[in-house]
């Protein structure tokens, strides 16, 4: 490991797998109590649609994905709001279509396009030192505006039918959390890919929901666990030289089968109605 | 006289053009306990959430406590169905209650009253409802009827005039159901209560009156459960069957069984019920 630090692309690789950690511990934490895993999924997805218009248009990655993400969760978000009957056929065709937008434009790219492999599944060991810049920007901008709104954003997360009888604007909190959910998922995919992004986002939160007594509690929870995954997964990659992304899934889905095993805390039942 | 704490008047409510509430007038008392008997998609939900302010009405008026819907804030506590709360969620007891204390709006962290206060204000809620020993437990590990007494706690911690209950006594056992009936006509002495029910065995002595609604609402200003509330309160099929089963529900008024020593049982007073002029 300590070989391996010497090298800047790995350090680099190490503070991108931090900081993705730390977001996706906070923003994977709300997704999943909020039963919005497939939402996100859907972003992740949508958001190759960014990747290929940044490629298109020769602009920098990020911030184009970024952006383009952003604008298709608001999308869902609007979609699942006004047209609960189908919304998710309809989250299932926007997944689709920014996938598909994504491959079109990059074959109407001239030139060879080397890096599309490494949006699918990661690209963790080339980070730059601007992109690092612009996730640790990103990671304060969620943070501060989670720390902000986290009183609706909890008490929505809870129980959305008492947040609404309470006057609590629970629309609106719905879009800053797809697109907090966005920015979120831009971030993890220099990571370890869109294709992975999901299990980053539900793997540690779930893990963490059982054994946590607060929301905040879970959150912080999870991004340590999420840390663990990312730190021990790039060891693995670099020390049996395998890819990297796929690395870091393989040992959280480990991770994720051992807390399964682990028994659980006892949770005496009494009255015998407690739906689990 | 003081303001109504409801006030209801030639209210509608139309889902796709149909009318599932209609010509329904109200006027309820400060300090009164109602309860909101009514067949299964009778409108009881759907008042229910006109009166939060959660549904706009297609035609009447409606004051809450003085003020239009959705608009007295924390003046009404609020308990919604038991279904609504995810059971894996990672909170205690006493986090839980603080939940209640959120106000309409953004609530803004420099707004809020420090986290000691909150904790204190929510243990006493807590107190109320005879839990303070498990404010620090995990939610998830409290029994169906004690987890409602911590949803109460959570609608009662704003200090609220009017509390709405949606369902409460709904899937908790019979010795729960009592004592959570018992906790309200406690807490009635203190706020005007309406509860949403179709367990008409929750209709015992705290009860003040009883509203059935069947797409137009007829208001009993006293709780005695009559055949003719009864067959309001069942739809006109009689879905709930023979009043005798409410015998087997804990706490059941004598009444009930005075009106049920009718010759001919069921047969013959579902009959009578038939004619009583109900909307089908």
């Amino acid at each position: 490991m300590m070989e391996a630090l010497s090298y800047e692309f790995f350090r680099n690789a190490l503070y991108a797998g931090l900081l993705a950690s730390l977001i996706c511990g906070v923003i994977g934490s709300l997704v999943v109590v909020n039963r919005i895993v497939f939402l996100a999924g859907g972003v992740a997805h949508a958001s190759y649609g960014g990747v290929g218009l940044a490629f298109y248009l020769g602009l920098p990655v990020l911030p184009v994905t970024a952006g383009f993400s952003t604008l298709a969760a608001l999308c869902m978000a609007w979609v699942t709001l006004n047209s609960r009957e189908r919304a998710d056929t309809v989250i299932g065709v926007l997944w689709a279509a920014g996938m598909a937008l994504g491959i079109i434009l990059l074959d109407l790219t001239p030139g060879y396009n080397s890096d599309l492999m490494s949006y699918l599944f990661g690209s963790i060991l080339a980070v730059p030192d601007s992109d690092l810049w612009l996730m640790a920007g990103l990671s304060a901008a969620v943070l501060v505006l989670v720390a902000l709104f986290s009183r609706g954003l909890f008490v929505m997360s809870f129980d959305l039918e008492f947040a609404r009888s309470r006057g609590v604007p629970v629309r609106f909190l719905h879009f800053l959390l797809m697109g907090l959910t966005a920015l979120c998922v831009v971030m993890v995919i220099r990571v370890v890919g869109l294709i992975l992004v999901m299990a980053l986002l539900t793997i540690p939160p779930f893990m963490a929901e059982r054994r946590a007594r607060s929301l905040p509690g879970m959150m912080f929870l999870a991004g340590c666990l999420s840390a663990v995954f990312c730190v021990a997964g790039l060891y693995l990659s670099y020390a049996l030289d395998l890819t990297c992304g796929a690395t870091i899934i393989g040992v959280a889905c480990i991770g994720f089968a051992l807390s399964l095993a682990l028994p659980r805390r006892n949770r005496p039942v009494p009255g015998g109605d407690g739906a689990a | 006289m003081s303001t109504p704490a409801i006030e209801i008047s030639d209210l509608w409510f139309a889902y796709n053009g149909v009318r599932v509430l209609d010509k329904v007038n109200l006027t309820l008392p400060v300090g009164d306990f109602l309860a909101v008997l009514g067949p299964n998609g009778g409108g009881k939900s759907t008042l229910l959430r006109l009166l939060l302010g959660l549904l706009k009405p297609g035609g009447g008026s409606i004051r809450v406590l003085g003020s239009p819907p959705g608009q007295a804030g924390g003046r009404i506590g609020f308990l919604p169905q038991f279904t609504q709360v995810s059971a894996s969620f990672p909170i205690t007891v006493l986090g839980a209650v603080v939940m209640g204390l959120v106000r309409p709006g953004v609530n803004w962290p420099a707004g809020r009253a420090t986290r000691r206060q909150e904790r204190q204000t929510a243990r006493e809620a807590l107190a109320r409802v005879g839990l303070a020993d498990q404010a620090g437990r995990r939610l998830s590990d409290l029994s169906g009827g004690q987890r409602q007494r911590v949803f109460i706690a959570r609608a009662i911690v704003s200090g609220p005039e009017l509390l709405l209950l949606d369902e409460p006594t709904a899937s908790v056992d019979g010795k729960s159901r009592q004592e959570l009936m018992e906790l309200l006509a406690r807490l009635n002495s203190d706020m005007t209560i309406v509860m949403v029910s179709h367990d008409m065995s929750t209709v015992d002595g705290c009860v003040n009156s009883i509203a059935c609604v069947n797409r137009t609402l007829h208001h009993h200003a006293d709780s005695r459960l009559t055949p003719l509330i009864f067959a309001q309160a069942t739809g006109a099929d009689l879905m709930a069957g023979c009043p005798v089963e409410l015998l087997a529900h804990g706490a059941v008024p004598h009444r009930v069984v005075l009106a049920h020593d009718d010759p001919g049982c069921c047969g013959g007073r579902h009959a009578k019920k038939d004619d009583g002029g109900l909307p089908s």
